[in-house]
Order: C-alpha cells, then structure tokens, then sequence
C-alpha cells in the first residue's frame, strides 16, 4: 500500500462511527486536562489505559492519541486567557498569549494558537506518512544489535534533551532500568527483585509509575501552595478576529513553528516542551523586532503553539515505524498496543494497517474536530477554571486510586502510585523531569531482550555488535550526545532560564 | 537537604539492587543468564547514585522552598493517600472512597458540610461509573462482606 492509498484506507478506517466518537471523546478529555493544571496529558492517558482493555486497537490508540494532541490545544488557552499554563508545553504561549489579552487581543491570540496548531498537525500528519514508512522500511533489516543500540542512543539523547543536568537524568535512567528487570525473567522464568511477593513476579506497572510521577505529583503540589482561585476573565470572541495584519505577521511562524516541532518531537525527551521552547527563541532570532516580544508579539504565540502540536506528530514517528518511544507519553501509547496484542515494530504498517493508518488518519481529523470545538466553546472550556482546586485535587487523586487499582486488582499498585507520588513531588521541587524515568523503565525490558539475542548470535562477543556500522553510528551518535555540549543547550540556556516559572514544570 | 536525601535513598536501593543482582546467574557471555542485565544496570545505578550523593554534597541543586503550613498539606495529603490504601480492603471502596474525599477537603480548606456533599457524589459516582458501568472489581470491603 502506497502512502496516499494508506491514508484513504486510514481515512475509511477513522470516519467509522466507533472511531470518530473515539476520536471525539479522546481529543474533547484532551482539551479538558490541559485546561486543567494538575493533570496533563501522560497522566490522563495512563488514566484512561484501562478502559481501552475492551477496545479494538485502533479505537483505543485513536483515543489516547488525541488526549496527547488535544491537550495541547487545551494548554494555550488557559496560558493566554489566564495566564495559568495547563501543562508544560504551553508555559512560552503566556509570555506573549497573556499580554495579547491584556491589550485586548486575546481573540486574535486564541484563533492564531489554534489554526496554527492545525495547520502544523495537518503538515504533521504528512511527515509522519513519510518519515514513518520510510523509517519501517529500513528498519526491517534491523537485527537485536540495532534495535539495542537504539535504545541506549535514545537514552544517552534523553539524558541530555530532557532539560536539567545529565546526572539527574542518568540516576533516573538508571532506576528506571533497575524497574523493568523487576518480576520474571522472560528466558529462564527466573523470578529477580521480588523478595517472595507473587505481584511483583509480573513486574512494575507502567501505569501507577506514570499517574504517580505525574498526577499525584502535581496534585501535592497543588495542596502545597494552598487554595488559589484562578482570576477568569470573559473574553468575547467575534470582535476579536485577527486583523489581515496579525495573519500576515503568524504565518511564516506557523511554517516554521511546524517544522522545528516535527523535527524535535522525533528525538527523544519530552518533546513538546523543548519544541515550544525552541520555536520561541528561533522566532525572537529570527525577528526585525525582538523587543517586541514578551510585550504581545503574535509570533511568540504562532510559532510554539505549532511547535508543540508538530511534536506531537513527530513523537508518533518512532513509535509507529520502530516499536520505540522516545517520551512518556508514546510510552503510554506502546503500553496500550501490546495490552491489546499488538506486535509494535516495523511490521506494524503491513500487519496491522488499520492501526497504522487509522491512527494516523484520525489525527488528521482530531486535529480538524479541535479547530471546530475550541474557537466556539472557549468560554465554556475556561470556566473549568472555576472549579475550586482542592475539590479538582481531590477528585483527581481519587480518580487515579481507582485508576491505578482497576488495572490489575492489585493494592501494590496503588502503594506504587504513592511512592511515585512522592518521589516526582521531590523531583519537581528539585526542578528534575521525571521523564527518564518512564522512558526507561519501558526501553529496559527491549534493550535486555536485544542485548540478549545479540550476544548469543555474537557468541558473546560484543565487540563484533560495534562492527556493524549502524550500531556504531547510533552508539557514537548517543555518545556525542552526552559529551560534547549541543548546541541545542546553548540556545536555550539564556532564554528558558527567564522563561521557566520556577520548578513548577 | 531534599536532594541529598534522595539521592541516599536512591544509592541505598542500588546497593540493594546490585546485591541481589550479584547473587543472580549471569550466565555465560554467549548465553547470557537472568543475572547479567541487572548486574550491568546494578553497577551503573551504584555509580551514579554515588555521583549523585557526592554531587549534592559539593553543589546541591537548588530546591524549591515549601511553607511549613505547605509541608503540613502535603504530608496530610500523603496520609490520606496512604490511609484509602490501607481501608480499602477493609472497608470497601464507597466507604473508603467517601471518607479520602471528605478528609482531604476539609484538611485543604473545605467547610464540613461542602466537604461532606462533594465526597458523597464523588463516591456515588465514581462507583456507579466504574463498579456498575465498567465493571472494575473495586473491593467491597471485609466489613461489608
């Protein structure tokens, strides 16, 4: 199947009722948690896992894939309208979303975040038909070497893109690793690291990790600096339609914007934080006027609210074309495909076209289904805001205690939500991204499984796994990484050390 | 004094881990055994933990400063959190679950009565969503049997 006959079949698979009213429901929750600070979108797709148990496949991944880009349509518009950012991706939209409001301009900015996040979800979807097949046809002659020397690449490239120093980041690979080995060992049935418990015998849940790392997490947070009440303003809408001005100035952004968040969101960390970030200081470069900008620019808000939905995109690329996720959130995604007996990797495009292309296509029309849902329903998507925080606190740890349990039944779920709970209230006082983490603990297993089967066909010698020379390259690539300061760091250090509201990521 | 804490923590368990990995088989370089990933994971995870100890010791990251009254809501938050795991067997999930919302609030700053009303249509609901339409098994309790 070429790309263009994929995406209609995709197209024919998405349009069913069952997939639309799943595209529907996941893109609407989407909005909803990234309006709502406490939840973003990993921890309500790892919420909303369990229920996808019934589901076809596709449905199911249709569903938690517009979560993951519905929430960051749904993130900007508290950031311009309020000033509170719903989650992380869209902390750069309020620099200059939020003095557009204030001038009056809070229209035109919601309009310019929302038809540019269209627009580089539509080009997104593009790149991924491409990049993503391409990438699944040469990963077919990957062996367990490469497959193994993607995942420490992918690794060493988190520990330095997730933002923080590469030690924390290295420590949290580390007991991640440490996590995955927990339970039976898949070869020799060996039970390692359970200390006699038979629910540990099935290893650590994903889950309960990610909706304690980040729901509990910034539910404590939120306990911690008290009941706040977020000052909502009514904004009117049909006065504030951007003048051919605003639209002049926003589309070379959006073009931009759409580019660098395709590209960031295929490397590994959390993506589509870094790409709004990068979209934002290349716009301020890039601009005859960069005083302009923290003063209600319409650029600061074009370029990274493209950004963060191309990465959304990106991320996928990995996930569908290799078996691999590179950031929390697709790590969620993977999870969901093999609870439903899906075989993730570059056979999943001719195996399981229906997953591939329905997802692909139902991000199109997710993306088509929030342009429509969003610029009408603003208003009532704000006045969530209302809710009193610690009735939403309550609420949401209740939800993620019936979360976790529903899972597998199982009370040391929920003591695992707890303890990383706490450990990621601890992390994000220290201003560390937990992200290594969860990507970890879902790449360990993989990279045991390869490192395994590579050696046997080695016969144990692992010099011979660096003669292959795309295994050199990855591990070389993953090395320089870590080594040689990027660039990527340099641009950022000034710009994101005013930007970041403290620790509070 | 949070980070260095953590970061002991974190090289208590690796020692732990490592100990345990060590007393696995490793198996031989051509067949590895169950042993021989974790030991690798094992001495990397030392290794950096122990980096890490040494790090926030000579230059601790900076951490963001928490309120005593802050401090007093997280721990109770964390009680209440410990405390639906422990009663859930006990006491089944409606009770449990009308109990950590009604506690919570009140403890963050609801009144009684407020607190009471939204604990009791949190439970209501989220039994009737999950139990009754989703069917999750949520506990019933040994009280109530």
């Amino acid at each position: 199947m070429g790309p263009l006959e994929g995406l209609l079949y995709g197209f024919a698979v998405a349009l069913t009722p069952t997939n639309l009213l799943a595209c529907f429901v996941g893109v609407l929750v989407g909005t909803v948690v990234g309006i709502l600070p406490g939840i973003g979108p990993v921890g309500a797709m790892a919420l909303l896992l369990p229920s996808t148990f019934a589901l076809h496949p596709a449905t199911g991944l249709i569903m938690l894939a517009g979560i993951y880009y519905g929430s960051m349509y749904g993130g900007s518009t508290t950031s311009i309208l309020v000033n509170v950012p719903g989650e992380a991706a869209a902390v750069v939209t309020a620099l200059d979303g939020y003095q557009m409001t204030r001038r009056g301009r809070a229209g035109a900015a919601l309009a310019v975040a929302a038809v540019g996040s269209f627009v580089a979800g539509s080009l997104g979807v593009v790149g991924i038909m491409l990049a993503a097949t391409w990438l699944a046809e040469q990963a077919l002659r990957f062996g367990p070497p490469e497959y193994f020397a993607l995942a420490v690449a992918g690794l060493l490239l988190l520990s330095r893109l997730g933002g923080g120093t590469v030690l924390h980041a290295l420590v949290l690979v580390a007991l991640g690793l440490a996590l995955g080995t927990v339970g039976m060992d898949p070869v020799s049935a060996v039970r390692r690291f359970t200390f006699g418990s038979t629910q540990l015998a099935q290893g650590v849940e994903l889950v309960p990790v990610i909706m304690g790392l980040y729901g509990v997490a910034e539910i404590l947070l939120i306990a911690e600096s008290g009941v706040r009440r977020a000052q909502v303003t009514t904004v009117r809408l049909r006065e504030l339609w951007p003048t051919r001005d605003e639209w002049r100035r926003a589309a070379a952004p959006i073009a931009r914007g759409s580019v660098v968040g395709f590209l960031t969101g295929l490397l590994p960390g959390p993506a589509t934080v870094l790409a709004s970030f990068i979209a934002y200081v290349l716009e301020r470069r890039l601009s005859r006027t960069p005083e302009r900008f923290g003063q209600g620019a319409i650029e600061g808000v074009a370029g990274p609210e493209a950004a963060n939905n191309g990465a959304t995109a990106g991320a996928m690329v990995p996930l569908l074309s290799l078996g691999i996720p590179f950031s929390p959130a697709t790590a969620v995604l993977l999870g969901a495909l093999t609870i439903a007996g899906v075989q993730p990797g570059p056979l999943l495009i001719t195996q399981r076209p229906e997953v591939f292309w329905g997802v692909v296509a139902s991000m199109y029309v997710g993306n088509a289904i929030l342009l429509v849902l969003n610029l009408p329903l603003v208003g009532l998507f704000v006045s969530l805001l209302r809710i009193p925080q610690h009735v939403l606190a309550a609420l949401v740890l209740l939800l993620c205690l019936v979360g976790a349990y529903s899972l597998n039944n199982s009370l040391l779920d929920l003591w695992v939500l707890v303890l990383f709970g706490l450990l990621g209230y601890g992390l994000r006082k220290l201003a560390i991204d937990p992200s290594p983490l969860v990507v970890a603990l879902v790449l360990g297993p993989i990279m045991e499984r390869t490192l395994r089967q590579a050696l046997f066909m080695e016969r144990g010698n692992l010099g011979a796994l660096l003669g292959r020379p795309l295994t050199l390259a990855l591990v070389v690539l993953g090395l320089l990484a870590v080594l040689v300061p990027p660039l990527v760091r340099l641009v950022r250090r000034r710009p994101l050390a005013a930007a970041l509201p403290g620790p509070a990521r | 004094m949070l980070e260095r804490g953590l970061a002991l923590a974190l090289l208590a368990a690796s020692g732990v881990y490592l100990a345990h990995a060590l007393g696995l088989s490793p198996g031989t370089a051509a067949r590895p055994g169950p042993g021989f990933f974790p030991r690798w994971v094992g001495t990397f995870g030392t290794a950096v933990a122990l980096a890490w100890v040494a790090l926030s010791v000579r230059r601790p990251t900076p951490s963001a400063p928490v309120s005593r009254e802050g401090l007093r809501r997280v721990l109770a938050t964390l009680a209440a959190l410990a405390g639906y795991c422990l009663l859930l067997p006990w006491a089944g999930y409606p009770l449990t679950a009308l109990l950590f919302v009604a506690g919570l609030l009140r403890r963050l700053g609801a009144g009684w009565p407020g607190a009471l009303a939204v604990a009791l249509a949190a439970a209501l609901a989220s039994y009737a969503l999950f139990a009754l339409l989703l069917g999750v098994p949520l506990p019933r309790g040994a009280l109530v049997g």
